[in-house]
């Protein structure tokens, strides 16, 4: 029988009352890792939402020139055409504050569906290898594969051409769309020959790539972009001189994407990314975040205090015994580590019931919300992110604030003189 | 009764010892200038009415209260000169108390409150189970062992306090008032292991009571009366 037997053999005696004090600390914990999961996972999702899917340092480049203000905006703020090539990209590239690169190039497209009206938009060739560095959301079925010039994904645009719900987007999955790629006519006519793909559709995207409506394997745009360089120089789509009409850059961190941006700016390209947005949100999360924050604190300060008060209540009872302890040659050190383990394990185990519970009302609460938002044809919240680590904080946090609460009952146990052995005799 | 091992008593030398309690502005001197020399291995009494200081006196020898004044010596012990870990060391180790209300710890049983002692000295958990259930044989409580305080009568729980009392093998051992609330078969037998365990180990034991009969039984006896400590 050492002192952390004898701090478990107290427990267990006075189980009744050790576990109500767990409990509260278990209600205190449990609502601090609830209130920081939610919070946690709505500031990602926010944050994602705002960065449309992909990377919060997602930057978009266009190929234009930007204007003096640029840089102060989120939005493109551009001029003249500047021609982007891979000469561009390779420039870029080599920032020390660019991770990736991805070009982006689109050609216009004269679609047909197979229901509804045609009308005339834009087809948005990328490299899908690189999907997860680019600012789009899967809202029904997959993306097409990287090499494939037989499948397309489309953006909620075509949904409103034919007039569906986006919660409707699985019912256009396996249709065909027709597209044709445009090319003048030389010799002075105003006709356009076409060249004509049938594409299945595999996937409904929200997408801020660029503007457009069909998602295709980059090599399926070049196909069209050599097919229109064939006619005449079409007036109303002066981007088909350059090789690539966009850039996805990511920058190595939300830090540097305005230094990133300063650069390429400084290459001559107009750049759009919600830096600012995203940074006053940020501020708004974080005031949130603190309020969330301090209501769970002050749940684990009641519970600290039930620990204190408890623990006062246990060093008056026990005077006698810890006049005995002392009696018979226990240290000042030994009965404050018999106290402070009481505490820990006290703390320990209602902490970790209540994180772990708390982790349990969160995800309940972001199934609720999932469900709610996947209803309404959004995205819905990704529960996987929710971290060991808030669990793992929960645990250690309750089991500081139970050792810091207990430091005073604990040391005023190891002050009670060993003359209280006797002291009732 | 098991064989249990020997030990060396240790001799006790007071010199002008007195002490006060202080309540506010108001002192109450409860020994006074008391000179007392106890060889080792022998057996004393102290007897005297209540409230004459026998308990304080008591609790001084053992190292529970700081005289106001004068020296306390226990074997090579100047006890009233040791403080925190060095005096929790010698209470630890040349000390055994036996109180009058048994002094056990109400959430451990038997064993685990012998076996208190033995984890304090820093005995390992295997070797301190096996001794506190010899200790506690050797004074007829080994089936009792797995018991709680409130489970025992008065007279077993004083045994186990003296299990608990030799087990770290003190040279001296303080009873204050063993049988106080014992009757008198339990307060014998209670006696008798004390005396066998004093004979066997040669330990010196001080017995305060306020009981003659169990003050005749040692080899001295004193008597303290309004601080002032006599031959009785």
């Amino acid at each position: 029988m050492d002192t952390f037997g004898l701090a478990v053999t107290s427990i267990r005696r006075r189980s009744v009352r050790a576990a109500l004090t767990g409990l509260g600390v278990a209600l205190g914990s449990g609502l601090l890792v609830a209130l920081g999961t939610i919070s946690s996972t709505a500031d990602t999702n926010v944050i994602n939402r705002l960065s449309h899917g992909g990377p919060v340092t997602a930057i978009r480049v266009a190929a234009a020139a930007p204007k003096p203000n640029q840089l102060d905006s989120d939005s493109f703020q551009s001029s003249d055409i500047h021609l982007l090539d891979d000469s561009s990209v390779a420039t870029i590239r080599r920032s020390p504050y660019v991770s990736s690169v991805v070009p982006v190039m689109t050609s216009e497209a004269f679609a047909m569906p197979a229901r509804g009206d045609s009308f005339f938009g834009m087809m948005i060739g990328i490299d899908l290898k690189q999907l997860d560095n680019l600012p789009i959301t899967i809202l029904a079925g997959r993306m097409p594969t990287p090499d494939s010039l037989t499948e397309v994904a489309v953006g909620s645009s075509y949904l409103d051409h034919l007039q569906l719900q986006p919660a409707q987007a699985p019912s256009v999955l396996g249709t065909e769309v027709e597209l044709g790629a445009p090319r003048r006519d030389i010799g002075g006519h105003e006709g356009f020959r076409a060249r004509w793909i049938r594409l299945t559709i595999v996937g409904v995207v929200a997408q801020q790539v660029a503007d457009g409506d069909f998602i295709v394997p980059i090599k399926q745009t070049e196909l069209a972009r050599q097919w229109a360089l064939g006619g005449a120089p079409d007036p109303d789509f002066p981007l088909l001189a350059s090789q690539y009409t966009g850039l996805v850059v990511i920058a190595s961190s939300l830090d540097q994407v305005h230094t990133v941006r300063t650069e390429i700016s400084a290459l001559g390209y107009a750049t759009s990314a919600p830096e600012h947005l995203i940074a006053t949100v940020q501020r708004y999360l974080q005031v949130v975040d603190i309020v969330l924050g301090g209501i769970g604190s002050v749940a684990l300060l009641i519970a600290a205090l039930n620990i204190a008060t408890t623990l006062a209540t246990a060093v008056h009872e026990r005077r006698r015994d810890i006049g005995v302890l002392k009696a018979i040659g226990a240290r000042d050190s030994d009965v404050l580590r018999w106290f402070l383990l009481e505490a820990l394990m006290v703390g320990a185990v209602g902490g970790t019931i209540g994180s772990i519970a708390g982790v349990g009302v969160a995800e309940v609460l972001g199934l609720g919300v999932n469900n709610y938002l996947v209803a309404q044809g959004l995205g819905g919240v990704d529960l996987s992110t929710i971290s060991p680590r808030i669990v793992l904080l929960g645990v250690l946090g309750s089991s500081l604030v139970a050792l810091v609460a207990a430091a005073i009952p604990a040391l005023l146990a190891a002050r009670v003189p060993a003359r209280e052995a006797v002291a009732s005799e | 009764m098991a064989t249990v091992p020997a030990t060396r008593g240790e001799a006790v030398a007071l010199h002008d010892l007195s002490h006060a309690y202080q309540s506010g502005p108001k002192s109450l001197i409860v020994l006074r200038s008391i000179e007392l020399e106890i060889a080792a291995g022998d057996y004393v009494a102290l007897t005297g009415p209540s409230g004459a200081g026998k308990t304080t006196l008591l609790s001084i020898i053992g190292g529970l209260e700081t005289p106001t004044r004068g020296s306390v010596t226990v074997g090579a012990h100047e006890v009233g000169h040791l403080r925190g870990d060095a005096l929790a060391s010698f209470r630890r180790t040349n000390v055994g108390f036996v109180f009058q209300h048994f002094g056990l710890i109400d959430a451990l049983t038997a064993v685990e409150n012998v076996e208190l002692a033995l984890s304090l000295s820093g005995t390992g958990q295997k070797a301190r189970r096996e001794r506190a259930m010899r200790l506690l044989e050797a004074v007829g409580l080994a089936e009792r062992a797995s018991h709680l305080p409130r489970a025992l009568s008065g007279g077993e729980r004083q045994r186990v306090a003296i299990a608990r009392a030799t087990a770290n093998l003190p040279g001296l051992i303080l009873a204050d008032e063993p049988t106080g609330n014992l009757d008198s078969d339990a307060g014998n037998r209670v006696l008798g292991i004390l005396e066998d365990l004093r004979d066997q180990r040669g330990c010196t034991l001080i017995v305060v009571s306020h009981n003659p009969t169990v003050a005749s039984r040692a080899r001295i006896g004193y008597r303290l009366a309004d601080g002032v400590l006599e031959p009785s």
